[in-house]
Formats: structure tokens, C-alpha cells, sequence
């Protein structure tokens, strides 16, 4: 496995993978890959969560396993699942043979082999090939509570049992991100088996490195506009007037977008011409007034002594 | 590197010294994590404080909230040799100091104090208990409470009143979860069940069981008025709520007056005693204005997420007597009404015959609710279950 020897070797990394980590996160993601526990990251929508697991692959050079959370998601959904159909019609074809006792017995062990296993994402990363995966378990928080007890054995351990065979556990053992929104608050039990770390939005000069890596047409003047911009609309007060502040995604959307539109240099019009991109809200979309948007490009001065 | 090395020095008893007094501060901390806090400093490495910090904190805290706490409580632990040291030798001859589960910022100066207070605080209501009412009543005292109002009620009456109200079991209204439970009926065939059946009968299925969609209440959320209009009606109201949706997997609550106050923590606890007394402690505008529009809005910008996919049920509890601009309180409201499934306004002013909600934050809200019912004494608490489900139904 790539190991990393310090904090900086792993920033460097990410950086090459396209992920700007600021150093509290990439401290976090070390004792991760060091200790081997699962880190689960929390924040607000678009602070680039799901990201870093994609680029801790990329940098890891193993494979992205990926488990979507949603309301009602089951076991069977997330770790494995029988092929009842193949077993059904394996059944039927041994039948045809001669009945007894002994042979339901035989039947039934034949019935219950790891070919007839359906592998889900959370068994696919425990049984992944040299160098082992990543496993990104996102929005757990979207999952209904009883889902969380599934994931406890194979978090504490990295394994899985199933009845019929037995305990399957990691060759490799996986890299194991959790991401959670907090639309909830999620079991104890699941933190405990966790690192934790809360991802913030990023700060102004970090932004900027990711608008300019990710958007790289824009001029440099507008890139520290937009940065600066996109800052302050997070902050006080202006942050009150909204109701969900533009994450990561949307900064760098917006910076396409200006490019697009040959904009050398932000002003109000254009401002609220495009913040609809922005701002996903109608209400959001609204309150990005003329003269807020003046307000947010006013005073150069004030921003400076803001970062 | 081994476990072992950190034993011999320093290292482990100062990081256990220090979750000890983040727990104090009221961090949850169990002794696993604390082991894990030395290899995570180990595996950092020592030189660079920022990293410790980082490092003890991705091991140490795992809630948003305990954050702040986390790098006070590291800033005053770590950057000041003085006050390590002083801690340590508070700590060593001293018995398991319990967390205290306060909840300010003070928290962190209450970690760093000299510990003797705590683990005393237990019951300090404790002499409430032997009230001299037992469950021994008749059924016609009974009836003459039960259409009491509860602003009329003498201090022993009120108490029997409360017990009451804990008595009153609402069944709450529920719907048809994602998740699926065994059964005879249903749409989708359990395959797993199929199979273990048939191969009893030799791989031919004769038993087809089946999965239903298991039934769930409703995500709960309410809204409580604390005001100096509402201050006898809440203490009872909130005591009502604790006992009759004790077993609710989902119900938060929150007081208002001037502000929002998160009573979710207290409604944890399992008694309802110690619940007000928590509850009590947690309110700071208790008997005050009504703000309804500017709590609404804080509601929206830092509890939005407990609105639960547009399925939680609201209940406003209030007198609609409001302070706040009319206009904002009806923004506020429309933002609420939209992302809940039912929102219910429970009104204690409808005791009186003739009641119109004509005071402009009453009129908003009856503009805004799904319905408006009557929460002033204990016959209209027990209609209320039935109201309840007559309105989901709608």
C-alpha cells in the first residue's frame, strides 16, 4: 500500500490529485490512513466532501467503491445479497436427482456457496485486489437509523458476517470515508468507530487556488473578485440574508459562467444577472438585489483587513 | 512505533488528563478514545502543535458543536504549561469526576476550575418528589380538574393536573416507511424467506412471504411559547409532551420567546422532572416577549435540517399574541408551512367562547396553519390525539 510519511507528503498528494486540503483536514486524513479507521466528514453541502474521497483514490491509487445513501436503503442493497434466482433453479435441478433426508442437507450446502453471493459495495471493498479500495459511504445521514447498524461491524472490525458462510474480512483493509450532511444526528455508535472531522468552507486563499485550478480561463483579477466575492456572501452580514450560502462548486460554476459571458471584471448587473447559478433558491435568487450586490463589491479596504 | 514508548513518559498521562477535562467540559469521551489519542499524537509527532491540535481533535470530538470546546479547552491546555500542570495535579487524587452536561461556553472555564461541585448535582429537585399526592383519587375529582383551566389552579391541584396530563398517551399519526417487514401481505415478495421455505419442499416454493412497508410516526417538531402570556400553559404543556411522546424515535423541541432555545437535550432525559429542571436551566427568556417571526428565522438558519423531508409534523403552541412585524412573521411561516406536512397550530386562548385570531400574529398564523386547536385543559389534550389524526387525514 502508498503510504504517506507526513502530513505535508499527503497535501502534496491531494494537490496533484486536484484536491486543495487545508492542513487540519489532511491531518485528519493521515491518522485516517495510519490508524486505519474510518473518518467521517461533516459540512455543509458543497464543501467538497465526496471530493476528497475521489481524490484520496486517485492519490492512493486504488479503486473508488462508492455507496450512495437514501431513505430505506437495506442490507441487502449495501452489503450482499443471495442470487435467489440461481439458487431456486440450482435447487430444481438437484431435485430431479434422488430425494432423502441427506440429500436436502447436500442441497442446501450447495445452495448457500459464495458463488451464489452478491457482492455490494461494503463486501466488494472488503474483497478487493492488492492495493485494497476506497470506500466512500456518502450522505449517511440520508439513511434511515436502522441502517447505521449494518455498517457497525464492518467500521469496527472491516468485516462482514453472513450467516450462511460465515465472516468474510479484509485482505486489504479499505480506506473508509463516511460523509454526512447532518440532516441528523447520527448514532453514537457509528462515531465511535470514527475519526471525525468538520469541514469548513474554505478560506478565501485557498478558494482562490481551487477557482484558478479548476476554472483556468478566468483572468486572474476576476478569480480574486470572484473569490472575494463568494467570501463574503458566507459571512456576516451578509451571509443572514440567505438561506444556503454557495458552497465550492458553485464559485467554481460561477467562474465558468463569467468566462463564458467574456467577463473581465465583476459588477453589479452581471452579479445578479448570474446568480442564478449562485443560488438554488428563488427567495436566494431574489434577495441578490442591485444594491447588495454594490455592497458586496464596494469596499476593496474592508475586505482586506477581513482575511 | 509501540504503545508501550508513551507509557513510560508523560505523554499518556497528559493527554488523559486532558480528555478527562474535556469530558468535564461535557465532551463525550470514553477510554478507547483516549488510547486512541496517544497513537494519534504519536503518529503526528509532537513538534507541531497545529497538527497535535488537528489530531487530537479528529480522535477526541465528534460532534460540531464540541469543536469550539475541543480547541479552547486545547489552547489553555496545551499552549500554557502553568495550567497543564495545575490540572494535572487536580486530576490525580481526585474519583471519577462525571460529566456535567451544562451547556454554555462557561463550560470550558467549569472544565478548568477545581472539581468538587460535581458529581453532587444529581437531585437537587429531589424534595419535590414526596408530594403528598398519591394515584388514589376519585373519579369525580377527576372530572371537576378536567375541565378546569389551568390558569386557575391552586398549587396542589396543578400538580395533580400535571399527572394527569402524563398519563394521556398521544398516539401519534404515522406513515409508510422505506423499510420493509415480513409478512403475509404486500406487494414485493420476500426472496430470502421464498427461498429459506423452499427448501424445505425440495426447491419448489409453496410459501410465498411477503414484504410490507413498515408503518413509522411522523417526525415531530415543536414549537413551544415561553412568553409571560403562555408562562403557566407551558410548564404544563411541556411536561404533557414529554410523557405523551416519550417513545417517539423523532420529536424535537424548542422553546421561544424572545429567542429559540433547543430543548431536544432535556426531552432526552427520561423523567419528566428532571426534564423541566433541564428545561428550566436551558431557558433564558422564560416569562418574556413573544418574537415569533425572529425565532422562526432562527429556526430556519441554524435548525432547518430538522425538518425532515417535508414529512415532520409542526405544532406551534402559542397565544398568537406576537410583538415581532406582522410581515416578517408571515415570510417565516410560509417557509415553515412549506417544508412540513402539517402544520398545527395549538391555541390555549380558545378556551374562551368567541375567540377570532384577530391580533395580527394570531391572524398570520391562523392564515398559515393547517388547523388550530385547543390545547387549554385536559379534555382538550385527550381530543387532541383524535384531532390530530382527523387532520392528516384531510
Amino acid at each position: 500500500m502508498l503510504t504517506f510519511s507526513s502530513v505535508d507528503a499527503l497535501i502534496d498528494a491531494l494537490r496533484q490529485a486536484g484536491y486543495f486540503a487545508e492542513r487540519r483536514l489532511a491531518t485528519a486524513v493521515f491518522l485516517a490512513l495510519k490508524l486505519q479507521r474510518p473518518l467521517l466528514l461533516e459540512g455543509e453541502p458543497g464543501v467538497g466532501k465526496t471530493e476528497l474521497a475521489k481524490a484520496l483514490a486517485t492519490a492512493l491509487g486504488r479503486a473508488l467503491i462508492r455507496l450512495q445513501c437514501y431513505d430505506g436503503l437495506e442490507q441487502r442493497e449495501a452489503l450482499y445479497e443471495w442470487n435467489y434466482a440461481a439458487q431456486l433453479l440450482h435447487m430444481r435441478a438437484a431435485q430431479s436427482g434422488a430425494g432423502g433426508e441427506l440429500e436436502a442437507q447436500r442441497v442446501e450446502r450447495e445452495v448457500y456457496q459464495e458463488r451464489y453471493l452478491i457482492r455490494r459495495p461494503l463486501l466488494k471493498a472488503l474483497q478487493a485486489p492488492a492495493p485494497g479500495a476506497v470506500l466512500l459511504i456518502d450522505e449517511v445521514d440520508r439513511a434511515d437509523e436502522p441502517f447505521e447498524a449494518f455498517l457497525l461491524e464492518y467500521l469496527g472490525e472491516y468485516q462482514v458476517s453472513v450467516p450462511e458462510i460465515g465472516t468474510i474480512s479484509a485482505q486489504f483493509k479499505p480506506v473508509t470515508i463516511l460523509t454526512s450532511n447532518r440532516t441528523r444526528e447520527l448514532n453514537d455508535a457509528v462515531k465511535r468507530r470514527c475519526l471525525y472531522h468538520w469541514l469548513d468552507y474554505p478560506e478565501r486563499e485557498r478558494e482562490l487556488e481551487i477557482i484558478r485550478a479548476q476554472a483556468p480561463g478566468a483572468s486572474e483579477a476576476l478569480s480574486e473578485q470572484v473569490a472575494t466575492v463568494v467570501n463574503r456572501l458566507r459571512s456576516q452580514p451578509f451571509a443572514s440574508a440567505f438561506q444556503r450560502a454557495p458552497g465550492i462548486a458553485e464559485s467554481v460554476e460561477w467562474a465558468k459562467a463569467l468566462i463564458a459571458l467574456d467577463t473581465l471584471t465583476l459588477d453589479p448587473e452581471v452579479m445578479s444577472d448570474t446568480a442564478g447559478i449562485l443560488f438554488k433558491q428563488r427567495e436566494d435568487v431574489a434577495a441578490l438585489t442591485h444594491a447588495l450586490a454594490t455592497d458586496l463589491l464596494a469596499p476593496p479596504e474592508a475586505d482586506d483587513s477581513g482575511t | 512505533m509501540q504503545l508501550g514508548d508513551s507509557r513510560t513518559g508523560k505523554l499518556a498521562d497528559n493527554l488523559a488528563a486532558f480528555a478527562r477535562s474535556l469530558r468535564r467540559a461535557g465532551v463525550r469521551v470514553d477510554s478507547a478514545r483516549i488510547a486512541l489519542s496517544t497513537q494519534a499524537a504519536l503518529a503526528v509527532g509532537l513538534a507541531n502543535q497545529d497538527d497535535l491540535s488537528a489530531a487530537l481533535e479528529a480522535v477526541l470530538v465528534s460532534r460540531e458543536q464540541d469543536r469550539m470546546v475541543f480547541r479552547e479547552l486545547f489552547e489553555a491546555f496545551f499552549r500554557n504549561p502553568n495550567m497543564a500542570h495545575k490540572l494535572l495535579s487536580q486530576l490525580l487524587p481526585s474519583a471519577e469526576g462525571k460529566a456535567e452536561p451544562s451547556k454554555r461556553r462557561p463550560r470550558v472555564r467549569e472544565a478548568l476550575s477545581p472539581q468538587k461541585a460535581f458529581g453532587k448535582q444529581a437531585g437537587p429537585k429531589q424534595e419535590d418528589q414526596k408530594v403528598d399526592f398519591d394515584a388514589a383519587m376519585t373519579a369525580s375529582d377527576a372530572q371537576r380538574l378536567k375541565h378546569a383551566d389551568f390558569n386557575a389552579l391552586s398549587a396542589t391541584e396543578y400538580r395533580l393536573v400535571e399527572r394527569l396530563a402524563r398519563d394521556i398517551r398521544m398516539p401519534l399519526p404515522t406513515f409508510a416507511s422505506r423499510r420493509n417487514q415480513q409478512g403475509v401481505r404486500g406487494a414485493a415478495l420476500h426472496w430470502a424467506g421464498v427461498l429459506r421455505q423452499g427448501v424445505r419442499t425440495g426447491g419448489e416454493p409453496m410459501v410465498l412471504p411477503r414484504l410490507s412497508p413498515k408503518r413509522q410516526p411522523l417526525p415531530l417538531l415543536v414549537l413551544v411559547d415561553v412568553s409571560g402570556s403562555m408562562e403557566r400553559y407551558a410548564r404544563l404543556l411541556l411536561a404533557f409532551l414529554h410523557a405523551a411522546t416519550r417513545r417517539h424515535p423523532r420529536r424535537d423541541v424548542f422553546a421561544f420567546g424572545t429567542q429559540l432555545t433547543d430543548l431536544t437535550p432535556a426531552f432526552r432525559m427520561a423523567d419528566t422532572d428532571a426534564m423541566l429542571a433541564h428545561a428550566s436551566a436551558l431557558i433564558e427568556d422564560f416569562a418574556g416577549g413573544t418574537q415569533l417571526g425572529v425565532s422562526l428565522a432562527q429556526l430556519r438558519a441554524q435548525h432547518a435540517r430538522k425538518l425532515v423531508g417535508r414529512r415532520t409534523m409542526v405544532l406551534v403552541i402559542t397565544d398568537g399574541l406576537d410583538t415581532g412585524a406582522p410581515s416578517a412573521l408571515a415570510q417565516e411561516l410560509l417557509w415553515l408551512k412549506r417544508h412540513s406536512r402539517r402544520l398545527l397550530w395549538l391555541n390555549p386562548l380558545l378556551r374562551f367562547e368567541g375567540y377570532a385570531p384577530l391580533a395580527q400574529g394570531a391572524a398570520e398564523l391562523h392564515r398559515a396553519a393547517d388547523a388550530m386547536l385547543a390545547v387549554h385543559n385536559l379534555s382538550s389534550l385527550e381530543q387532541l390525539a383524535t384531532s390530530l389524526a382527523g387532520v392528516m387525514r384531510r
